[in-house]
């Protein structure tokens, strides 16, 4: 039974790019609009939850053979808003111009559905490292989502990557990419752009008769 | 008869003479009707305005347009390519797009915004919807409302000002920022001998334009009678309400681009209503949105933003306006 | 989708009674509240310091002239005496908060000397809504308390206004400027006789 479930390796090189979480499973929307308009705080938050995922997956992991279907869900909450506040209290405490900034979008990691989910699909059925492999490679995948996101907006809406400026001198900032409609649009062309690219790749793999 | 759900609306098989086919509505009563047929009765509708727009602000009009026009057919090229679609372009509606956001541009754009305009227009504006007849709004509003919001300093009231300028008229504050404090004389407003976007000066051009399109039936009378009714009566109240007030009814109908919005951007039938009572209700509320937003709001103009709000909520008009046909409703068959 | 599917078995148990079913979230609430306790506890005198030093830090804007504060209890309340370089008193920082639209707002009043006009406020900490009534914080918003006096408590306003005592409410955030100003009113008239005989002694 435990056999025809992915096996460490593969959780992890499936939260990179196969499952990714926000290209792929679309979940943790939240952040991934709200926080990435610059470099920084879109780092800041995907450390945060990198740091949530994989506590919580381990914690849930361990204890997964005491859990109640029915009181799952409760386990996972309380499991997952210790961590986040764990998180929330240690970016206030040293870096608290960041933990500001980020301000609301820290303890909202708590409903982050990335974070449920990844304890639901995997923590709650296998072993320990297996949980951890799952929860290193979904954090990889959100990082590399909110940096592509971020990375867009960034360079476009303030001509800057990481507050260091990119662009030529005379750059005209594209204000409109770091409010609220340029996170839409950018994550609309990115998702479109990831699904174009997917789809020549499998049809690249279709035409060798071999990868069949 | 009657009862008889109307399906056979597709036309008649070509050799079928035995019968006379009879489709229900809509009937193309004319072959000719095409999308480019009808975009080029709109670029016959703006020749008034770019005359205009070129004898008032000369070059700038003609590098603003040219800078459009040029990246919007590029545009269109381009993403139909990608897209493995055969290039629109016959269909002339790239063109338009271009000539309509060129002349709601400041003549002292730098060029990269009439650029990226223009790629917002017809990538995000049309070709993300699935192409021209798909898009929810309407692709030059998409487009400068994007560099709008992006570069106010290009794009704000004080684009329009240039006191060293060699044209002296873009040394005038344009009539709609200075709106709130005094206003500018009624004769020079109709005519078009006032600073502000390239195409929306002249009230003469644009009724004459708009006049054209209304004849020839490629925009709907309904919409822009809608629009300037509303701000007639609304203006009209708020000038009988403060009648010291210099800024009167007549400058809210022809200052900035109030007739050339009703008549040539709120009428794109890709983005409006298709029913006449549902063209009532959207340019009743395109009028109440620009009077709201003028007398309201921080911005000095919301013509743009009105469009644009209203082309949201009209596949909601079109579900709300449906006509009752002759003979009484259709029976509602359970899906 | 099946793996949920096939988890369920592995965790299905027999429940007991009510502490038969509860029993692990109760001890785990128990573990996570007391770990959260100890973080707490180890953290908050360094979050406190990062505070009390965004404070400090804020007081030359807030008050000009100034270059450093320091902490005085009035009315056993805690403020700020802004400072010049050479010790002399430029004004007044006093640290004041008040529910918000969605949690606590914590702020900072600037007054100056003679505290007749209010000369900045910031907003240290606040959860109002992203967007809209976040906007609190930001310095445009922020500047027109700049020059307000203090002679009469501040209002609200739709739009910019001549008059001293008006403040531009945020556009769709009336409750967060509506809490800021309160907060400020509050501050100031709470501590404005208090500081007026601190200042005189």
């Amino acid at each position: 039974m435990v056999n025809d479930q992915p096996t460490a390796l593969e959780r992890f090189i499936n939260g990179i790019l196969p499952e990714n979480p926000t290209y792929r499973q679309l979940l943790g929307m939240c952040p991934t609009l709200a926080v990435t308009n610059g470099m920084q705080s879109a780092m800041t938050m995907a450390g945060a939850t990198a740091f949530v995922l994989i506590c919580a997956n381990i914690v849930v992991s361990l204890i997964r053979n005491l859990l109640k279907p029915h009181l799952r869900i409760l386990v996972y909450t309380l499991t997952i808003a210790t961590f986040v506040t764990i998180a929330d209290r240690v970016l206030a405490a040293y870096m608290y111009d960041m933990s500001k900034q980020l301000g609301p979008y820290i303890p909202l990691i708590i409903v982050n559905c990335i974070i449920v989910c990844r304890c639901e699909v995997c923590a709650s059925s296998q072993a320990v490292h297996i949980a951890a492999a799952d929860a290193v490679g979904q954090s990889l995948g959100f990082t590399l989502a909110l940096a592509s996101i971020a990375t867009v907006r960034e360079v476009l809406g303030a001509g800057t990557w990481f507050g260091i400026a990119v662009m030529p001198a005379g750059f005209p900032n594209w204000v409109l990419m770091v409010l609220p409609p340029g996170a839409f649009i950018t994550l609309g062309l990115l998702l479109g752009l990831v699904n174009w690219l997917t789809a020549l790749w499998t049809q690249g793999r279709k035409a060798k008769p071999t990868a069949a | 008869m009657v009862d008889k759900p109307k399906q056979d609306n597709e036309e008649a098989p070509k050799g079928s003479t035995a019968f006379l086919h009879v489709g229900s509505s809509p009937h193309l009563s004319n072959s000719r009707l095409t999308t480019q047929r009808m975009m080029i009765d709109v670029l016959i509708g703006l020749l008034p305005i770019l005359v205009f727009a070129i004898v008032i602000f000369r070059w700038f009009a003609i590098l603003q347009l040219g800078i459009c026009t040029v990246s919007c057919i590029a545009f269109e090229a381009l993403f139909s390519a990608w897209r493995g679609k055969p290039s629109p372009l016959w269909d002339m509606s790239a063109t338009v797009t271009g000539v309509i956001l060129g002349l709601s541009m400041p003549w002292s754009a730098p060029w990269y915004i009439g650029v990226i305009a223009s790629g917002v227009a017809i990538g995000i504006g049309k070709i993300v919807y699935g192409g021209l007849g798909q898009n929810i709004f309407n692709p030059a509003m998409v487009g400068r409302a994007f560099v709008m919001i992006s570069f106010p300093a290009a794009m704000g009231a004080a684009a329009y000002l240039d006191p060293d300028g060699t044209l002296k008229i873009v040394t005038q504050a344009t009539p709609m920022s200075v709106a709130r404090s005094s206003a500018t004389p009624l004769w020079p407003l109709f005519l078009g001998t006032v600073n502000g976007s390239l195409g929306e000066v002249s009230t003469l051009a644009a009724l004459i334009g708009g006049g054209y399109l209304c004849v020839r039936r490629s925009a709907s009378y309904e919409i822009p009678v809608g629009i300037l009714g509303t701000i007639f009566i609304l203006g009209g109240i708020q000038n009988l309400l403060n009648p010291d007030s210099t800024f009167t009814v007549l400058h809210h109908l022809f200052g900035g681009p109030t007739m050339f919005g009703a008549f040539f951007i709120a009428t794109d039938p890709v983005t409006s209503p298709v029913t006449r009572r549902g063209k009532w209700i959207y340019g009743v509320s395109i009028g109440l949105i620009i009077m709201l937003i003028r007398v309201f709001s921080g911005y000095p103009e919301g013509t743009m933003f009105a469009v644009l709000l209203m082309n949201g909520v009209v596949p909601l008009i079109n579900r709300w306006a449906i006509p009752i046909p002759v003979g009484g409703p259709v029976p509602v068959r359970a899906q | 989708m099946n793996e949920q599917t096939k988890a369920a078995p592995e965790i299905r148990r027999k429940g007991g009674g009510y502490l038969g079913q509860a029993w692990l979230i109760l001890v785990l609430a128990l573990l996570f509240g007391s770990g959260l306790a100890a973080v707490q506890m180890a953290l908050e005198p360094i979050i406190a310091r990062n505070k009390l030093s965004e404070t400090l830090l804020q007081i030359p804007n807030l008050v000009p002239g100034s270059e450093t504060g320091e902490q005085e209890r009035v009315n056993g309340q805690l403020v700020f005496r802004a400072l010049d370089a050479d010790g002399n008193l430029m004004g007044w920082v006093l640290p004041a908060s008040g529910q918000g639209f969605a949690d606590k707002i914590e702020m900072l009043v600037g007054l100056d000397a003679a505290l007749e006009t209010i000369t900045g406020i910031y907003v240290l900490d606040q959860k109002e809504t992203p967007g809209l009534g976040n906007r609190i914080a930001e310095a445009g918003w922020r500047d027109q308390f700049r020059g307000k006096p203090t002679s009469k408590p501040l209002e609200l306003s739709s739009a910019e206004s001549s008059i001293p005592h008006h403040v531009e409410a945020l556009t769709g955030a009336t409750i967060s400027s509506e809490s800021v100003k309160d907060i400020v009113n509050g501050a100031v008239a709470s501590l404005k006789e208090a500081l007026a005989k601190a200042s005189g002694s």
